[in-house]
């Protein structure tokens, strides 16, 4: 019982949190220089390790579908698919995992060491709000530059595909690339870009939520980058289940097939 | 000016504040002493309303404070400028962009020249070299980072001034050179002073009154001579202390 309501207390907690940091961010926005230099800061720090990242999750996949195209006679199927199971499922997936790790922790570390030492505090009592201070251009920072990260990631990921797919399998750039628009529709593009904006915003929402209210010293900001750590790859794992079944859903009904 | 009436904080079911009365008038220099952990913070906290009390009236300015919301707060917050226990320096900001940050939120209407003459008029302010502005606060020493935290609390001229422990962790004489600029300023610039410590000397020499705390309680209050002549056995144990130094101090 006492981990259900702990879950529960926690899944309220952020609710509330992004409700407000949402509340302000329509009656009290930051400057917008605030959002530029987050996107910028977080763009700057992760984008070499996101690509470097994206270039092997389309490498891994194209290793993954060479051996079974190879046994279905279906090589020249490679680009396509592998693409298609990268753009669509797990690109997103692993590079916001890594996001998680990289953004995630970083943001929960900085906001609970300015919450441990009275930071926010002291921006309370000089008649600021934190939250349109400190947690708003954090959190749209976060989700506009996670979504190009992962956007760049899964561009890289084509190019990782590439290079192995002439490597492993011997196909030539040109032959994987033709095969790629026949299964990789607008609608995967979007199902892949729809996926790494909720992605971001589970990041986000999660890691200023925990570094927020962090409470007890250096151990507590200890505590918080784990619980950041933790929570979002559960929650980002959750929301990818949850995006899947949507999207099929979509599909479904508006569409009348399953792609 | 300010009033403290029956204000009872709990966390759980831990009595932390329970059912404190005092009031502190304009321009007055207010002690509030005791050992670690008898809910001095707390106090100052829920003056600012960074906590808020489980039951009584905090006022200030003839204003109950304790029921509003945190957006009613901002104005109540604005009168009032603390100094924190640690310098609380925002770490990603030059020590120049600390001292500005309230100016910048409270007087927008002020150009950048008025920013920056007043910005270094509060670094003189806490003896403090214009320099010092364009270092980071993890570049200074910890007593200059106190200072910096100080003139910060200051620049927006709060009327109200408090100060949570403004001396620990500081060696002896910056700790004396904290405690004159706490007089000084309280002095020059007019405001109501509360400050939490456990220096009992230091109160003795600047506080016009003195409220000693015991376990959430107030256990005894007054002038300087009055506590000087205090029976209550905390109070005497502070003053053991002072007496020994002075007793030290002086020639055979």
């Amino acid at each position: 019982m006492i981990p259900l309501r702990s879950l529960l207390k926690e899944i309220g907690g952020t609710t509330l949190f992004v409700g407000e940091v949402i509340r302000t961010g329509i009656k009290n926005p930051c400057p917008f220089e605030d959002f530029t230099d987050q996107i910028w800061k977080v763009t700057t720090q992760s984008l070499p390790t996101t690509a470097v990242a994206g270039f092997f999750v389309g490498a891994i996949m194209t290793v993954q579908f060479a051996l079974l195209t190879k046994a279905f006679g279906a090589l020249g199927y490679l680009g396509g698919l592998s693409t298609s199971g990268t753009i669509r499922e797990v690109g997103p997936l692993l590079i916001a995992l890594l996001l998680s790790g990289k953004v995630g922790a970083f943001t929960s570390a900085e906001l609970g060491t300015m919450q441990v030492t009275e930071q926010i505090d002291a921006i309370r009592c000089l008649g600021a709000n934190p939250i349109q201070e400190i947690i708003l251009p954090r959190y749209i920072g976060i989700v506009i530059s996670s979504f190009f990260l992962l956007a760049a990631g899964l561009f890289m990921s084509v190019f990782g595909g590439i290079f192995m797919g002439y490597l492993f399998a011997g196909i030539n750039p040109e032959e994987y690339v033709r095969h790629i628009p026949t299964m990789v529709t607008g609608y995967s593009i979007l199902n892949g870009l729809f996926k790494s904006f909720v992605f971001a915003v589970v990041l986000a929402s999660i890691c200023t939520y925990k570094g927020y209210t962090t409470t007890g010293g250096a151990r507590g900001v200890g505590r918080a980058v784990v619980a950041t750590a933790v929570t979002t790859m559960v929650g980002i794992v959750v929301a990818d289940w949850f995006t899947s079944f949507l999207s099929d859903a979509f599909l479904q009904i508006y569409l009348g097939e399953r792609m | 000016m300010i009033a403290f009436k029956n204000v009872c904080k709990k966390f759980g079911d831990r009595t932390v504040l329970g059912g404190i009365t005092f009031d502190v008038s304009e321009g007055e220099i207010m002690f509030i002493l005791g050992t670690s952990g008898t809910g001095k913070s707390v106090l100052l906290k829920n003056l600012v309303g960074l906590l808020r009390p489980t039951s009584g009236e905090i006022w200030i300015d003839g204003q109950e404070v304790s029921g509003l919301s945190e957006e009613e707060y901002f104005p109540v917050r604005k009168k009032c400028g603390m100094v924190f226990q640690h310098p609380a320096l925002f770490d990603s900001l030059t020590v120049f962009e600390n001292v500005a940050f309230g100016l910048r939120k409270h007087l927008r209407e002020w150009n950048e020249d008025q920013v920056e003459k007043r910005v270094h008029e509060c670094l003189e302010l806490v003896h403090l070299k214009t320099e010092v502005a364009a270092k980071y606060p993890g570049e200074i020493s910890y007593g200059m980072q106190k200072r910096v935290s100080l003139a910060r609390t200051v620049a927006v001229n709060p009327r109200i001034l408090l100060f949570d422990e403004p001396t620990t962790g500081l060696d002896p004489v910056t700790t004396r050179a904290v405690n004159h600029l706490i007089f000084e300023l309280s002095r020059e610039l007019k405001t109501t002073s509360i400050v939490v410590s456990h220096d009992m000397s230091c109160a003795l020499e600047i506080a016009d009154r003195i409220i000693m705390l015991d376990q959430g309680q107030i256990i005894e209050q007054g002038d300087r001579e009055r506590l000087k002549k205090s029976p209550v056995p905390l109070v005497r144990e502070f003053l053991k202390e002072v007496l020994e130094n002075d007793t030290a101090q002086k020639p055979s």
